[in-house]
Parts: structure tokens; sequence; C-alpha cells
């Protein structure tokens, strides 16, 4: 059986930057080059992953060599490959991740930062997944790899190799996931602290070979935009509010005491997904007159 | 794991660096530890580097350094509440190859003199504290203990470079009991100005800078002012005696504000946003509290062996360090060539250091510190001056003018200040500046 491989994605990039007071200019200081603890996050739980399942851990970053003496840092606490995709740090991050895929083609499970400390746009991940074809459980804040063995990946080879997480969701809801090989991850910096290297390990990675590959960026097909207009949530007629007292018409008005929209569970094909949450938002009277849930025949 | 060296500097400072360069250049190995995420990030000084030390060594250093700006201008200042007196020296030589002085900031160029050392050989650890030294049985050090998993690391030589609080020198039992009136506290603001308006204020040509020493303007308690110009910012601090700054119960921000406010600094440093603010302790006191620079296995330099020069008119800390860190890693390459690192074997060390001007210049100054410091220097005598200087170009019309004399004898009865501790004081100050 072949050994599992987990990846950990890294940004390094300046982690302090000086703003001239008078100009307003920024200026990153080169003498702080590192990586968030988020990206820090993400090679710890690479390293438990293989400590847990056995097979390697590959810590990959994208960027000129400057990078190199932060992706060492990584072999010092056990990262036991280390690769540089030469590219323009400042590519878009559907670029960057087409460039680095081919590289992670063979990885089980892939754990990424879910932030940088350049305010990147942290869709690295996302892209990262669909450039893949993998899944893809993004923005972690809790992950148990020693809980009893989750469901295995249908696609994965690896039988067995799944745990569970907890993923935050808008408005401060979470949502625990059942996780499987293959997939990309991107974790919060809280979920843990990278491990403290070893003298050993900090001398050792000193001669530590990195493997460069040159970074393309592929074809790029930019979406087609029909429209760019700022959201407006659209007005909607009700009914004057009903009720003798104040209270009663303002929880009327507010549909406080009306059912609320209750989360369900559902299993469902990408497709019949996509139509069940255009109906859901239609329902709301979120979509615009003429887009709903009927109109999902159209989607591809 | 225990890690093997010939050789461990603790603190990659300029007197590590310089060690490390030396040791690795004579083909030892050499571990040099530093515990911030890179050398110079957890430095701080607010002054001139002197680089006189680095043409031998790094014969390109005024080409190659991260330097700010070559000091062309030196002023010596003495300050009462409103009064100002200064000496304003400028030399055009100063300003042109070999050139004399420069700022620099620190990040930048402790991280480039670790560059060197590793460059010739020096294996550089960063974000990596010395808890302790290793000893054997017979108290000799053999190693140090690090803050890393499995981070001890032997080695033949320690080099304990680790700033002034020494805690390596203090735990191999070189140092004598602490007094804390060997050391000050230096405080410091970064002020950003635009380097036009630097060179305009400062009456600077592009690229040149200025050091400004002052006595006085701090608020009665023993110690000075200084200013250095960078290239787009200006270093403005006190450095207070730690006695002094106790006894007063003054937080030390309170007194640089009023420091800047001063009306002969504030139009130097008006409108600069401040963009750093730091504090640090500075061993003063040089031969009086240096401590033993040799024990068995191990040698102490830079501000862990207080080499710091403050003598009033001469205030030098970093070439000291850089000249202490060659000569210690010179030593110890000789002793481990000879097979005898005991303390005996190390000695040429402080042979070293008493053949060029570190020890001598400690030796010729040992008077300084306590003079300059000393209670009729830091108020009496400035308030003297200014007021006689103040008298002298008074005019009093239609009353004739006084003679000098007359007005300088006047003017010390008014200061409270005796004919006799003057006479005292003039002839330390000549015995101690001949």
């Amino acid at each position: 059986m072949r050994r599992p491989l987990f990846a950990a994605c890294w940004k390094v990039v300046e982690l302090r930057s000086s703003i001239d007071p008078l100009t307003g200019e920024v200026t990153p200081d080169h003498l702080s080059l590192g990586v968030s603890r988020s990206d820090e996050a993400a090679l710890e739980w690479a390293l438990r992953s293989a400590a847990r399942w056995g097979g390697g851990v590959r810590l990959v970053t994208a960027g000129s060599a400057k990078t190199e003496a932060a992706l060492r840092q990584g072999a010092a606490v056990g990262a036991t490959e280390l690769l540089r995709v030469d590219l323009p740090i400042d590519w878009p991050s559907d670029w960057i991740a087409r460039a680095v895929a081919p590289h992670l083609a063979d990885a089980d499970l892939v754990w990424c930062g879910d932030m940088s400390t350049d305010r990147g746009s942290g869709a690295f991940p996302a892209y990262l997944a669909a450039e893949l074809g993998i899944s893809q459980a993004l923005g972690l804040i809790g992950v148990e790899l020693n809980g009893p063995d989750g469901p295995a990946g249908s696609d994965g080879p690896d039988k067995g190799l799944g745990f569970e997480a907890l993923r935050r969701l808008d408005g401060g809801r979470r949502e625990r996931l059942s996780i499987g090989a293959r997939a990309v991850l991107s974790c919060e910096g809280a979920t843990t602290r990278l491990r403290r290297a070893s003298l050993d390990g900090v001398l050792v990675a000193r001669d530590a070979p990195i493997a460069v590959r040159v970074g393309s960026r592929g074809t790029t097909v930019a979406p087609a935009v029909a429209s760019i207009a700022p959201f407006r949530p659209r007005a909607r007629v009700v009914e004057p509010p009903a009720g003798p007292t104040a209270r009663e018409r303002i929880r009327s008005l507010t549909g406080a005491d009306a059912a609320g929209r209750t989360a369900r569970a559902i299993t469902l094909n990408p497709r019949e997904a996509a139509v069940a949450i255009l109906e859901a938002l239609g329902s709301w009277g979120e979509l615009p007159a003429g887009l709903s849930g009927e109109r999902a025949g159209d989607l591809p | 794991m225990t890690e093997r060296f010939d050789v461990v500097v603790v603190g990659a400072g300029p007197a590590g660096s310089m060690a490390a360069l030396t040791l690795a250049r004579a083909g030892r190995s050499v571990c040099l530890l530093e515990r911030g995420p890179f050398p110079g990030s957890k430095n701080l000084y607010g002054g001139v580097i002197y680089g006189r030390v680095l043409d031998e060594i790094l014969p390109r250093w005024i080409d190659e350094a991260p330097i700010e700006r070559w000091v062309t201008r030196r002023v010596t200042m003495v300050l009462t509440e409103t009064q100002s007196l200064a000496v304003d020296f400028r030399s055009s030589a100063w300003g042109a190859k070999p050139y004399n002085g420069a700022t620099a900031l620190r990040p930048e160029f402790d991280s480039w003199l670790a560059s060197e050392a590793e460059k010739a050989g020096a294996v550089l650890v960063c974000s990596t504290t010395a808890t302790g030294l290793l000893l054997d049985e017979r108290g000799r050090t053999t190693g140090v203990r690090t803050d890393r998993p499995g981070g001890d690391i032997e080695a033949g030589v320690v080099i304990a470079c680790d700033g002034v609080n020494a805690f390596l020198a203090k735990q191999a039992g070189l140092t004598s009991t602490e007094d804390p009136s060997h050391y000050t506290l230096g405080v410091k603001e970064v002020l950003a100005l635009a380097p036009d308006e630097i060179e305009r204020r400062f009456g600077l040509e592009p690229g040149e800078g200025a050091d400004f020493e002052v006595i006085g303007g701090t608020g009665g308690i023993a110690g000075g002012g200084f200013l250095y110009t960078n290239r787009e910012t200006v270093s403005v601090g006190l450095v207070l005696s730690i006695e002094g700054l106790s006894r007063s119960e003054t937080r030390p921000e309170q007194l640089l504000a009023e420091f800047k406010s001063h009306p002969a600094i504030r139009p130097l440093v008006a409108g600069g946003d401040v963009v750093e603010y730091g504090a640090h302790l500075i061993p003063e006191a040089g031969l009086a509290m240096m401590p033993r620079l040799a024990g068995d296995g191990i040698l102490v330099a830079g501000d862990a062996a207080g080499m710091c020069l403050a003598a009033g008119i001469w205030l030098e800390g970093v070439n000291f360090a850089m000249a202490s860190g060659a000569a210690a890693g010179e030593a110890a390459a000789e002793a481990l060539e000879r097979g005898d690192t005991s303390a005996g074997g190390l000695r040429g060390y402080r042979k070293r250091l008493e053949a060029n001007f570190v020890l001598a210049d400690h030796r010729r100054l040992k008077r300084a510190p306590h003079l300059v410091l000393s209670d009729r220097m830091q108020h009496q005598y400035p308030q003297l001056v200014c007021n006689l200087v103040e008298e002298i170009f008074t005019v009093r019309n239609p009353s004739p003018k006084q003679g000098i004399v007359a007005q300088a004898r006047q003017e010390r009865r008014k200061a409270g200040v005796r004919l006799r501790d003057l006479a005292r004081d003039g002839w330390s100050a000549w015995r101690t500046f001949r």
C-alpha cells in the first residue's frame, strides 16, 4: 500500500512593514521574512497527520529564493520534503494555485493556513482544491486527528484516513465536518502551535535539499462578468403588523415568533445541492426576480 | 543529542559576530547563537559606529556596511532649563574616505556583520537562547545549554557576548557583586523626518550626519542626552543614572518629552513622528565594573564585559565591542591550537585587549565615568558656565562691561561652587583627559 503523503503550503512574506508617516509609503522589513501563525499551524497538522497515519510531509512554498530560509525552518521541525515553486509572489491566488497544484497531485491531505500576514485574499486553498479536483474544508477552527477514524474519502486511496474537524461559518455558527482523503484544508492559527525545532533539527535543516520547480500560470480563462453593481437588498412589501400592543407588532414585524430558518442536513450531489440552495434563497426572498431554483436547469 | 563545536559564541551582536568571523577564518567550527529571530532584532543603541577597527578585518566595510550617514558634525552641548551652550565642530574630512564615524540602524548593521561571519563559515542559529553554561565536575565551562529541545552544545571555548546582563559571566563566577551605580538606562525615540528636512535642520549635505552629545537636560538626574541623524530618522534620547531615576520617581519617557521640548532641542525634532521607542541598560563604569575576562573554557566580550566607554566627550560602544570580540576570537583560536583552553591558556585575550585601544582607553579614562556623573559636573558647572556666558554676552548699556574674570568669580559664588572643589575637579579632569 502506498504511504500517505501530507503536504503543507506556506506563504512566506515579510511579517513586519514600516509605514512612512510622512508619505504613507509601506516598506516591508526584509529581515522579518516568515509565515503566519495559521501557516505554522498548517505544518503542525501535517506533521501530526504523518505521525498518526505514517507517511511523509512535503512543505511547499511559492516565491523567490529568499523564501528558502523559512522553508528550512519547516525542515527543522520535521518536514521531509521541501519544495519551492519559483514564481513571482504577487501573482493572483488562482495562478499560484495552478502553478503549485501539479506538485501536490500525490498528496492525500493538503494543509494550508487560512490567512497570511500580508492580507492576502485567502483564496489560495479553494483555488488549489479546484485545481486538484478534490474536496475542501476551509476555515477549520478545531481538528480532532486522534478521534476514531472517520469515513475515508470515497475517492481516496487510503481507507481509514479520516477525521473530524470543526469549521467556522458566517454569523458565528459552526459546522462539524467528517473529512477524508483527499482534501485541501485550511486552518486558523489558533488551532495549534507549531512545535519548537530541536537544535539538532535546526542544524541539519541548514543543509536540507530544496527542490525548485519553475512555476507556470498555465492558461487563464477570465470569467465573464455580466454586470457589476453594488449590493442593494431588495425592498419587499409586507403586511402591516398585527397585534394589540406595540411589542407584539414589533415581534410580528421582525418575525421573532415565526418559525426560523432551521438548519437541516441533506445529502445531495452538487447539481441537486445547487438547486436546493437556489430554492431556499428564492423562498427567503434573497434572489432577484427571475432567478430562482426554477432556473436551476440552466446550470451547467 | 549534544552538538559539538570548537567554539560557541553567545550573542550575534558586534562582539559576537566579530568573534565568530575571526574564528571561522581561523578554520574553527563555530556556532553563533542569537536569541532574537535575526541578529540586531534585540539590540538597541543610539550612537555612532567608529569602524576603524573593521579596516583590516573587513576592508570593504565602507562600501558594504549598511551605513545611514557619515558623521561630519560633532556637537557637545551643555543644557540648563532655559540655556544651552555648544561646541560645534565640523570636518569635511570626516565626510570622505576613510571617514570617521557613521550612524547605522542596528538590525541592519548586526545582520550584515553576522552574515559576514556566516560567509566565513560560522553557523548562525537564531531564535535560540543560551539558558546556562555546561560545566564539568571541576567547574570548567564545557558548553552551553539552550532553550531548544536537545539543545546542549559542547565546545572547547564559550565566548559570552550576551549583552549587558552578562548572565553567562555571572554563572561562571567571573563578575563581582553588582553595583547599580555602574549602569545607566538609555531611552530613545526614533523620529521620522524627510531626509532633506534633516539636512536643512542640522545643516548637512546629503549623506552627511550629525552627532549631538548633551550634558544636562535630564531633569536633574545624572546622565545626558543625545541626538543622531539617520537617513530618514533622527534618534533622540537620554542616558539616565539608575539610582537617580529611581530616587526621582519620574518616568524616563516623561524626561525624554521634556528634553525634546527644550528650546535648543525642539527646533531639531519638532514635527517628527515617533516610529520607535526603546530602552536599554548601558554598562557605564568601564574598568570599575569589568569582570574577569577569562575563565576555564570561557571568555567574555562586548557589553557583557562592560566594554562600553562612557567618558564624557567620548561615548563609544560598538567599536569596543567589535575589537573585544575579534580579540576573543583570536585568543580562542590560539588556545585551541595549543590545546589549552584553561583560564591561563586564554590569557592571550587580555593581552590583546591591553595591546590595542580597548583596555588602553579604558585604563586612561578610568576616572572619567565617575567624574562625568558627579553632582557638580552634572548640575553646578553647566549652570555656572551657561550663566557666565549669558552674562558675558548680555549688553547692559549704559553700564560698562565687566571684566570676564570678575564675572566668573561672581557666577561661581552664585552657583555655590567652592574654589577648592573647582580646583579639585579641574585637577581630576586634567588627570583624566591629559
